[in-house]
């Protein structure tokens, strides 16, 4: 798996579109009269971790569903892999916010699980075995057989996170995947996600209100303004983040960049519409 | 004690002024009967084995009828609540049929059917078949719409989809539905049988009726009532336990 420098360097040699995981091109979207995703342009590299951030109505979360196949833009380009994206596909994976909602509360954990093996048909032989390692990977081995409502928030979004491994995909949509967590359980999946991630060699689009959160996961922070209007774009601010992996709650969160850049997205939120 | 004795005053309070009332003032009346002259009758009709005769019909006939509606009403649920198109198609067509009487089809049920078993269990499917839709269509509408969501992102098959989603989700509404289902199956067979059916336990009412013997026909009336309790607490029950298995669908 080619690191992120190299990424960085060759998105900036002008790499073949095919390359690219995911490829909005002056990508907009309108609900009836409202545009709530101006022309948009990013490209998304492969195994590239992209975070995105920005006040709220600013369509970061319509920029993710229509990323996922669940809208269709109504201007402009959107492509995955070279192709159009025209809806859900299974190498797409998407983590709600509201695990609650996203899990099917009479199925247990490992019923959940299985769900994302049964769409994708798995012979039943396989599946446990399957099931077993996904949980492993995501610590749920000794709750395998409990029902979602005897589980903590963190541990719900585990399991949903793991039903979005078991589907195997090659891009991870995560709306505020860990909004609705207290601060320790957070940081926790944090960093179970960024090493999920690496191991995967997964592509990942994170969605967040929480800019630190995004400095500290992201390869590249992406901030969307909040009413664009006709003139000016939805994408306001693209920023590399440079600071190595893996990353740390306590050193990355003192790294001299980590401090300017949390400094520079603050100001900027901060200020609104600049 | 005295707390779980509190329920039982009032029926007893009511049953001592009614046989106070038939032993005076109604001594000579042919509507009115002492429940103690009940009590006889009702035990001499479990002695010749009619009222149980005339139960297991009612009872069989209210189940099959229920059986038969529930599932046409389900599944009509189930389809018009996943497809609008086939909600507005069908839309005024239900909106007329809903609201006949359930008994004002015993006429044609009868020339259809004759007497008999079929017709009665005809008239209960037609009464229990709409509370069912209804609710099957409201409940499949309110599935939560995330979960829609996870079969669309996994890309589930329509049917998988259905069986593994939808029906699963609304499955402890399609209870509630059944057990309210229940007490209509039982008032509409026994009024089938007082109406039109020669048969269980609303006919041998008529007939006690008929026969001027105010004693059976009020021992049939807290027979039915009877019944009609212990059928209501078990579906209530049945519905309970199902609701426990099910336990983690916290609503």
């Amino acid at each position: 798996m080619s690191t992120v420098a190299t990424l960085t360097a060759e998105r900036a040699a002008g790499t073949p579109a095919r390359e690219d995981a995911l490829v909005f091109d002056r990508t907009s979207i309108r609900f009836g009269a409202c545009e709530v995703l101006s022309p948009t342009s990013l490209s998304v590299a492969r195994g590239e971790f992209v975070c995105i951030i920005g006040p709220s109505g600013c369509g970061k979360t319509t920029l993710l569903r229509a990323a996922a196949g669940f809208i269709v833009p109504s201007g402009g380009a959107l492509t995955r892999r070279g192709l159009a994206v025209t809806g859900p596909s299974r190498d797409v994976a998407f983590v709600f916010q509201d695990y609650g909602r996203a899990l099917l509360p009479w199925r247990t954990v490992r019923g959940n699980v299985s769900l994302a093996l049964e769409a994708a048909h798995v012979p039943e032989a396989e599946r446990p075995a399957r099931i077993e390692r996904v949980l492993g990977t995501v610590g749920l081995l000794s709750h395998a057989d409990k029902f979602p409502a005897q589980l903590s928030g963190g541990m719900q979004q585990r399991v949903q996170i793991a039903r979005c491994l078991a589907q195997e995909p090659e891009l991870l949509m995560m709306d505020e995947p860990f909004g609705a967590l207290d601060a320790m359980t957070r940081q926790d999946l944090q960093d179970e996600l960024a090493r999920l991630v690496r191991e995967r060699g997964l592509t990942v689009l994170f969605v967040t209100h929480d800019l630190e959160e995004a400095i500290y996961l992201g390869d590249r922070v992406i901030a969307l303004r909040a009413n664009p209007g006709p003139q000016r774009a939805s994408l306001a601010k693209v920023i590399d983040v440079e600071i190595p992996r893996p990353r740390n709650q306590l050193s990355t969160r003192e790294h001299p960049q980590f401090l300017h850049l949390r400094r520079e997205l603050y100001g900027f939120l901060g200020h609104g519409h600049d | 004690m005295t707390r779980a004795l509190r329920p039982v005053a009032v029926p007893l309070l009511l049953l001592a002024g009614l046989e106070a009332f038939a032993r005076t003032v109604g001594r000579n009346s042919d509507a009115v009967a002492p429940p103690s002259a009940a009590l006889l009758a009702l035990a001499r009709a479990f002695g010749d084995g009619s009222l149980w005769q005339a139960t297991g019909f009612t009872l069989g006939a209210a189940a099959l009828g229920l059986g038969l509606g529930s599932a046409i009403g389900a599944s009509l649920g189930l389809l018009l609540g996943l497809s609008r198109r086939a909600a507005a198609t069908s839309f005024l067509s239900i909106e007329v049929l809903r609201p006949i009487p359930s008994v004002a089809l015993i006429p044609l049920a009868m020339l259809v059917f004759g007497f008999g078993a079929a017709m009665e269990v005809s008239v209960v499917a037609f009464a229990t078949v709409w509370p069912m839709l209804i609710l099957m269509q409201a409940a499949v509408r309110q599935v939560e719409p995330c979960l829609l969501e996870v079969s669309a992102a996994l890309q589930l098959s329509p049917w998988d989809r259905a069986v593994k989603i939808i029906v699963p989700a609304v499955l402890p509404r399609l209870f509630v539905a059944l057990r309210l289902g229940v007490a209509v199956a039982l008032v509409v067979s026994v009024t089938v049988e007082i109406a039109a059916n020669p048969n269980g336990m609303g006919y041998a009412l008529m007939i006690a009726q008929q026969s001027l013997d105010p004693a059976l026909m009020l021992a049939w009336l807290f027979w039915i009532g009877a019944v009609g309790y212990a059928i209501n607490e078990a579906a209530l029950f049945a519905q309970r336990a199902m609701a426990r298995r099910m336990g983690e669908v916290a609503e």
